[in-house]
């Protein structure tokens, strides 16, 4: 039993107009990836992304992306996700940046990690809200995103997607 | 599997100092590691001409000799082995033979002879022998040894036996050899030589005066060794032809002179190549002692000697072989209160100096 | 890299060994080309293994640094000196050059070392016809 190892980096994508978000897709932001790879690590680094690499899963609604990279070289692909200031997608560009939030080994982790992320985040948002009728709607709105269906469903496919790896 | 592009391979510098009036000093043991020098250059400062009593050792190196494709079984003539290896006054090398391609052959002056062999040529040899400790888990290089002055080797023993019949009739092993003798033994190497097409040669001596060359400061108590790269690479940078008046914002070059530095007004830099014997080196740093001794300009004398790259031992009796260069040699750097600095360089396939 | 120090107690001997500490690495490289007569400047020459190492390394790449100590623009062979650190990314990017203005060529590597010195007394170019 051996696992392939690999790198899963968990990425915000980061826009100045949040409706952008909507227009992304996987294959837009993989290419997004290979091209600023291309650029900063030549030859060598595009083809350490021929194998390996893939965007396991993005949130349209949130802007977070799983990347999934080879375990021996993350390092130097992460290196050049900094150069990437736009994503091309259905014939518009969308200027934007990614910020990694976190590294993990299983997709399993990164979820983990992703749930108690966006935890952190609402505690910390909660007490900047004005008065309670505010804070009632974002409690609302949190409930409604949460409903079983969407999301959760998404996140399941993937588990199982992981557990296919572990020949 | 990812190669990682970010490192280079192994090498070792040691560097030594000490005093040539410390009765402990190894200096001399340490000069006959190498067996096979290929050249001496000296660089001496505030020094336009060879002082006579230099010139005169310079030009007192013993000759060498090439015989050109000879087979290797020659050097286990009975007659050759009495009258050359046993008295301990010959040494040889092939030549124009690549240690990281071929089979090479070395012939050390304490009798050892030495062979450095793919792993089909040592099937077909069919003599003991060791696989090279640096591809030791591909196994495709061999090295065997053999001391010719040892009981088994005398001539119609059974080991002597095995390998004159391995070298004759199995392997016909031959090459262009390099050989050394005793200045005055030319004679007992006359029987083997009559035999083959062979030259005599001179070592070269080519000189060059340098100006106004810039120079790091040398002090005899410079406490600090890490610097050992950045003079050794100063001297390099010399003997090359380099210049080190670059601006650090320059595109081509950026190679400057260590600091702190002085000038020199001017500088002789004298190199001599060709097979040279380890006691021929001995008796120039002898003469170059004996020049510092001499009321002069001269704060300090450095000397290099360059081994053979593509020789089956260096470092006395250690294995050498090619990685991506095969050098060994070493630098001595002499001052006027008698201290030294000895550095003794090695590439990947190396052991490490004593 | 590491050191290893004895001392005796005089003082008098010391003796350091050095591994793997050397900070660059020198090449000795000649440019073959198909077209014998074409003439390469320094700089042209510079800027040429620049442009091999980008196109193989990138940006990053690019930006290895690396001196160019010594030129013989007739035979087109020059000393380099690189950063011990960047120099499998320097010799493999001259391993893949291969065309220089739409004609072939071919980097010869012909001596490495971590010594500038050892590339001054190569036995190999030892000529004795």
């Amino acid at each position: 039993m051996v696992r392939v190892k690999r790198r899963y980096l968990l990425c915000e994508v980061n826009v100045s107009k949040r409706s952008d978000l909507l227009q992304l897709d996987d294959r837009a932001v993989a290419a997004a990836v290979r091209a600023a790879v291309a650029l900063t690590h030549g030859d060598y680094g595009a083809a350490h992304c021929l194998v390996g690499f893939s965007v396991k899963y993005l949130n349209a609604h949130t802007g977070m992306v799983f990347l999934r990279f080879p375990k021996r070289c993350y390092k130097l692909l992460w290196s050049a996700l900094p150069f990437i200031t736009s994503i091309e997608a259905r014939g518009q560009k969308i200027p934007c940046f990614l910020n990694c939030v976190h590294v993990g080994g299983t997709i399993r982790t990164c979820q983990k990690f992703l749930i108690r992320y966006n935890t952190q985040q609402l505690h910390r948002m909660l007490p900047k809200c004005k008065d309670e009728e505010e804070k009632q709607q974002v409690r609302e709105a949190i409930l409604q995103c949460s409903l079983p269906g969407g999301k959760k469903e998404a996140f399941e496919d993937e588990l199982e997607s992981e557990e296919d790896e572990e020949k | 599997m990812s190669v990682d592009v970010s490192h280079a391979p192994r090498s070792v510098l040691v560097c030594d100092r000490s005093s040539f009036l410390d009765e402990k000093n190894r200096i001399s043991s340490q000069l006959q590691q190498l067996h096979f020098n290929y050249k001496v250059s000296l660089l001496l400062p505030e020094c336009s001409s060879a002082p006579s009593h230099l010139d005169s050792v310079l030009k007192s190196f013993s000759s060498f000799y090439l015989i050109r494709n000879m087979p290797i079984y020659e050097l286990l003539d009975k007659h050759f082995l009495e009258t050359a290896v046993y008295q301990g006054s010959v040494s040889g090398l092939s030549h124009r033979t690549r240690i990281d391609e071929e089979n090479c052959v070395a012939l050390m002056p304490n009798g050892r002879l030495c062979l450095s062999l793919d792993k089909h040529s040592f099937q077909v040899l069919g003599v003991e022998g060791k696989p090279s400790k640096f591809n030791h888990k591909t196994k495709n290089r061999f090295v065997v040894s053999v001391d010719l002055t040892d009981s088994s080797m005398a001539p119609g023993g059974r080991g002597y036996v095995r390998l004159l019949t391995g070298l004759r009739s199995r392997l016909h092993l031959r090459t262009d050899f390099l050989l050394s003798h005793h200045p005055g033994g030319g004679a007992s190497l006359q029987h083997l030589l009559s035999r083959y097409d062979w030259s005599e040669h001179r070592p070269e001596i080519s000189s060059r005066v340098l100006t106004d060359l810039s120079c790091p400061a040398l002090l005899s108590s410079d406490p600090q060794p890490g610097d050992a790269h950045s003079f050794l690479e100063w001297l390099g940078a010399v003997d090359a032809d380099i210049s080190c008046e670059n601006s650090s914002s320059s595109f081509m070059s950026s190679l400057v002179c260590p600091e702190p530095k002085t000038m020199l007004d001017k500088a002789l830099s004298v190199s001599v190549c060709g097979l040279l014997r380890p006691q021929d080196v001995h008796r120039l740093v002898q003469q170059l002692r004996r020049h510092l001794e001499q009321p002069g300009p001269a704060p300090w004398a450095s000397l290099t000697v360059h081994g053979f790259v593509d020789s089956p031992v260096s470092w006395g009796d250690g294995e050498h072989g090619v990685l991506i260069g095969g050098e060994n040699f070493y630098n001595l750097l002499m001052f006027q209160d008698h201290t030294y600095h000895l550095h003794l360089a090695t590439g990947s396939h190396d052991p490490c100096p004593q | 890299m590491s050191g290893v120090i004895k001392k005796d107690e005089s003082g008098v001997y010391q003796r350091v060994v050095l591994k793997n500490a050397a900070p660059y690495h020198y090449v000795n490289v000649c440019l073959v080309l198909e077209d014998e007569s074409t003439k390469l400047s320094a700089v042209e020459f510079k800027q040429f293994i620049t442009s091999g190492l980008k196109s193989l390394y990138g940006e990053v790449g690019a930006a290895l640094a690396f001196d160019v100590l010594k030129y013989n623009e007739d035979k087109r062979t020059a000393l380099l000196r690189v950063n011990s650190r960047g120099l499998v990314k320097l010799w493999s990017s001259l391993t893949l050059l291969g065309s220089y203005q739409n004609q072939a060529c071919a980097f010869r590597v012909l001596q490495v070392s971590p010594y500038l010195l050892a590339l001054t007394g190569n036995s190999r170019e030892l000529q004795l016809d």
